[in-house]
């Protein structure tokens, strides 16, 4: 690709979905060649006829919303575009069109003076495009992702950098006082510190080198072919990547999860990767607590509840496979600087109401989109209060709002949970001269526990407001609520009682630790005895692997993080997401109950 | 001298009797289906409905069984238990009594017989007409005897025994199993009677007195055995039995140990006792299942659940788990498992391209060390 190059105009408006770009039922059509026909086949119907190679699409906010496929960006350059013009793009988009090949910028003037079928000259080193006769300013693209593009996309750019010969990125460390320097949100200082730029705004491209990379066993099987296709004989850092078998252990899907479980082996064997976790439970909860994710670090991980680690400071979030087989190989990984919203958490955590509830509630607010591609950072008094367990869940669960990451200020809990003096990490928290997008505030003291209700995460009700609704299964369990501190609310709950007759309960421990912990403390004795059955610690049911699955019109009350549509069952299986407090009591009921009311 | 049946029915061998069952036992396998068969019950305090076979479900459509299940108990007031491990082990060890007779539809009810009760498989129909009437008529079966003398040698088990017993069994179909052997532990009966019908034998017990005419099985003779795979379910019985040592080496990814041939309490101690200072090999999946809720409380208790999790096991829920189409430990094609459950069937752990072999507990822990038979 040149630095400068002119293209012909397609002009589009606002939020264009990738459904838009491509239909969801032409995403599954075997060959790019053939599914390219059918880009933009509902709004612009001649689009596939009459693109040529080098056009560029000027388009309004939000560019790229929905559905996540990776074929939104494909077939556009499978169609010859090699540039997008944007207000704003959705987050997902954004990395996969890069990584495709196509080059997007941010300019919110040129819309008003350009049309369909003029012409646009993009200037990459001006940073500006210009149209009948009049120039604007776009975002800064550093080096590293305009060759992505320029190579063809991120799996061929790989391999080209591999024939080179893979040249280390060198990052010169931010002088320790830099890290206080206020004006930044979390995000940007946790993104400054790793990348050495001393300064950044929202939308700016920034190169990391992350200090930990985590896969999991959906993923094992695709990223070992993208490897090879990529001609890798070795990674960055072996000492940096950890494999988790959790989704597809223990192996339960007959035809897929053992191929998983055996590509895991290989990638660790043919990458010299050591630190792997078979069966050991669930990736995100293991991430924090064997302490590869730290705070003030950057961690990546193919996995959207990668977010999790936000918790303790931590800049982290999920990305693609071939994104993450680039990254092993570089030891390098582009991130866009979000926008952040700050959420003041103020009053108190009253009995039976936790974080969850706190978090569902914000879910209930903003909705699925209201973050996308930011950063949510939570401080206050109720933020402070809470252990780390329950800041784990909050931030796991920002993603559900289409954020980037979900951040806690680091403080005395994070260093004593990290064993890391708290002098070396405090630089992890808010100022006053930030600024955010939006501020959102909570008296936590109003708020009754809450129930996130089918199908959709943000479709959230206030518990009074389901009372009584008959529930044939809970799970207790996932990333978000398996820990140790989530059993034990249960367990007192369920002390002594008995599940409803006829109601089906299990519970999987997060990790094996947790598991043991919780033998140890008498909770598992507790759920068997209420007529409970334990699983081994793993992704389970809250990803809607076989253990527990529902039938038509049953109803599941589940303690994880998603209840979209077919996810524990069929298509008619009602699906309720609660804090694992709610959890324990309706369980005891078999009606949806509030645990103050017990 | 009368025999164990005809002392119990009161009816002499060859004669017609009429039972009146103490417990009939429908579960989420296949005996659900004799549901469909059943408009009216009998006698519903005598009816036992156990969710114990895919635990937690692995399907809707196993979902959909429970909800037939749960739905038929409920309308007719009949037991119905879940979350406490196999049926069968459930009610050996907390209700089932000497000289009580126990139906169900499976194959494995002769498990009772290592109380002194009399646990009789019938089909699916016959299960649903003795759930109607309460009733159940039979021909007194032809008894044969067995005496166990000896001792097992070191790393030989009850299932070695059952699987050398049944490799040389003849001419006992439609027969009641007569066993002798004072010396057995409970959990060690429970294996020998609830194997022993393999041979197509209508049931099988213990019994207090040795038998004059009584065949001798030497078991210092047995070695360790292995059931090897067959095509299909409806194969299973013709499944042969050979010593381990003739398949040595034989490529192994997965092991289990459980159901009431691995998961008991008793069988979890030595299991546990051979993982000792020994390392899971890398690429071995090991699954543990207990028998019962109880025993999993028991293990909890011992701290084996623990040594287990430490030597990178999965502890599955309690529950039959000799079947798994789909869930905790199924396997995928061309893999090899090792099971101390009796199904080897193609299919009968996932992958009907995967091959299943079953064997004692000891075994299937020593084939962790090497991923090996």
């Amino acid at each position: 690709m040149e630095k400068v190059f002119s293209g012909k105009i397609w002009k589009f408006g606002d939020d264009i979905d990738t459904d838009t770009i491509i239909p969801g039922r032409r995403g599954t059509i075997p060959s790019i060649d053939e599914m390219k026909k059918y880009a933009f086949e509902l709004l612009k119907p001649e689009f596939g006829e009459t693109v040529r190679q080098g056009d560029i699409l000027v388009a309004g906010t939000n560019f790229g919303c929905g559905s996540s496929r990776e074929q939104a960006a494909t077939v556009l350059s499978s169609n010859g575009v090699s540039c997008i013009i944007a207000k704003s793009f959705a987050r997902i988009f954004f990395r996969n069109a890069f990584n495709s090949g196509i080059l997007l910028l941010q300019s919110d003037e040129i819309q008003e003076f350009c049309e369909g079928g003029d012409i646009v000259t993009v200037d990459v080193d001006q940073r500006s495009v210009s149209v009948n006769g009049r120039s604007f300013k776009v975002g800064e693209i550093p080096e590293n992702l305009f060759n992505i593009v320029a190579n063809g996309g991120l799996i061929e750019d790989t391999k080209k950098r591999i024939q080179e010969g893979i040249k280390p990125l060198e990052i010169a460390a931010l002088a320790k006082d830099e890290l206080y320097k206020e004006g930044y949100t979390l995000a940007e200082k946790l993104l400054r510190k790793n990348s050495g730029v001393s300064h950044v705004v929202p939308g700016d491209i920034v190169v990391t080198k992350p200090d930990m990379f985590m896969i999991h066993d959906i993923y094992t099987t695709y990223l070992l072919a993208t490897l090879k296709k990529m001609g890798a004989e070795k990674i960055h850092d072996p000492d940096k990547v950890t494999i988790v078998w959790d989704h597809c252990m223990p192996t339960a899907v007959a035809n897929n999860d053992y191929d998983h479980y055996h590509a895991g082996l290989e990638l660790a064997e043919k990458y010299g990767i050591t630190k792997l976790h078979v069966g050991e439970g669930i990736c995100h909860s293991l991430m924090h607590e064997k302490k590869y994710a730290k705070p003030g670090e950057v961690a990546t991980a193919t996995d959207s509840h990668t977010t999790t680690y936000g918790g303790a400071g931590n800049f982290c979030t999920g990305i693609g496979t071939a994104e993450m087989a680039a990254a092993l190989v570089t030891g390098e990984l582009w991130f866009k600087v979000p926008s952040a919203i700050k959420v003041v958490l103020n009053g108190h955590l009253e009995d039976g109401v936790l974080s969850k509830d706190v978090i569902l509630k914000l879910l209930g607010d903003i909705k699925a989109d209201g973050g996308q591609y930011k950063s949510i950072e939570f401080t206050g008094p109720v933020a402070r209060e809470m252990s780390m367990d329950a800041r784990f869940t909050m931030a796991n669960m920002a993603l559900e709002a289409g954020a980037k990451c979900g951040l806690f200020e680091v403080d005395e809990k994070t260093a004593e949970y990290y064993g890391i003096p708290l002098s070396e990490i405090d630089w992890v928290k808010m100022d006053d001269q930030a600024t955010y997008e939006k501020v959102i505030t909570y008296n936590i003291n109003e708020l009754e526990p809450q129930l996130s209700c089918p199908q959709g995460v943000d479709n959230v009700h206030p518990i009074s407001e389901m009372i009584g609704t008959q529930i044939d299964e809970v799970y207790l369990g996932s990333c978000t609520n398996g820990s140790l501190e989530d059993l034990a609310i249960a367990a007192k709950i369920l002390e002594g009682k008995k599940v409803a007759q006829g109601l089906r309960f299990i519970v999987s421990p997060a990790t094996n630790k947790v598991f043991k912990e919780a033998i140890e403390a008498g909770y598992i004795r507790t759920f068997i005895e209420a007529g409970g059955v334990i699983i081994h610690p793993c992704c389970g049911l809250c990803c809607g692997m076989p253990y527990g699955l529902m039938s038509d019109d049953e109803s599941i009350l589940l303690t994880a993080n998603r209840n979209f549509i077919g996810r524990q069952g069929t298509a008619k299986t009602l699906s309720y997401l609660s804090s694992p407090a709610v959890a324990a009591a309706t369980a005891i009921t078999g009606v949806v109950t509030d645990p103050r009311t017990l | 001298m009368s025999t164990f049946i005809e002392t119990l029915l009161g009816a002499e061998q060859g004669s017609i009797a009429i039972i009146k069952p103490d417990y009939m036992i429908i579960n989420d396998g296949v005996s659900s289906t004799a549901i469909d068969r059943i408009a009216t019950v009998g006698n519903q305090d005598k009816v036992w409905v156990f969710h114990d076979h895919d635990v937690p479900t692995g399907s809707p459509a196993a979902a959909e069984i429970l909800k037939k299940n749960l739905a038929f108990a409920r309308k007719h007031g009949c037991h119905y238990v879940q979350a406490e491990g196999i049926g069968y082990q459930y009610l050996l060890d907390e209700e089932a009594k000497p000289g009580q007779i126990l139906i169900g539809g499976g194959s494995h009810a002769s498990i009772f017989g290592a109380k002194g009760a009399l646990g009789i498989n019938v089909s699916i129909p016959e299960l649903a007409r003795v759930v109607e009437t309460g009733r159940y008529s039979l021909i007194v079966p032809e008894s044969v005897s067995f005496t166990l003398g000896g001792t097992v040698a070191q790393d030989v088990s009850m299932m070695d025994v059952a699987m050398a017993f049944l490799a040389k069994a003849e001419g006992l179909e439609g027969k009641v199993i007569e066993f002798y052997a004072p010396a057995l532990a409970e959990s060690e009966r429970s294996v020998l009677c609830s194997m022993a019908t393999l041979t197509g034998a209508f049931t099988a017990v213990m019994v207090d007195h040795p038998a004059a005419d009584a065949n001798i099985l030497d078991l210092s003779q047995v070695e360790p055995m292995v059931m090897l795979p067959v095509a299909s379910r409806g194969e299973q019985a013709k499944a042969a039995f050979v010593p381990k040592r003739t398949l040595a080496g034989t490529k192994l990814e997965a092991g289990q140990v459980g159901g009431y041939t691995g998961g008991t309490i008793e069988a979890l101690r030595k299991a546990a006792a051979k993982i000792e200072g020994k390392t899971l090999a890398r690429g071995f999946r090991l699954s543990i299942v207990p028998a019962t809720g109880n025993d999993y409380l028991q293990a909890l208790e011992e701290g084996i659940i623990a040594d287990f999790i430490d030597y990178g096991a999965q502890i599955q829920a309690p529950g039959d788990r000799s079947v798994v189409v789909q869930g905790a430990g199924a396997m995928g094609p061309e893999e090899n498992l090792l099971t101390t459950g009796l199904y080897t069937f193609a299919g009968a752990m996932g992958s009907a391209k995967a091959a299943v072999y079953s064997a004692s507990p000891e075994s299937v822990i020593e084939a962790s060390y090497s991923k090996k038979i």
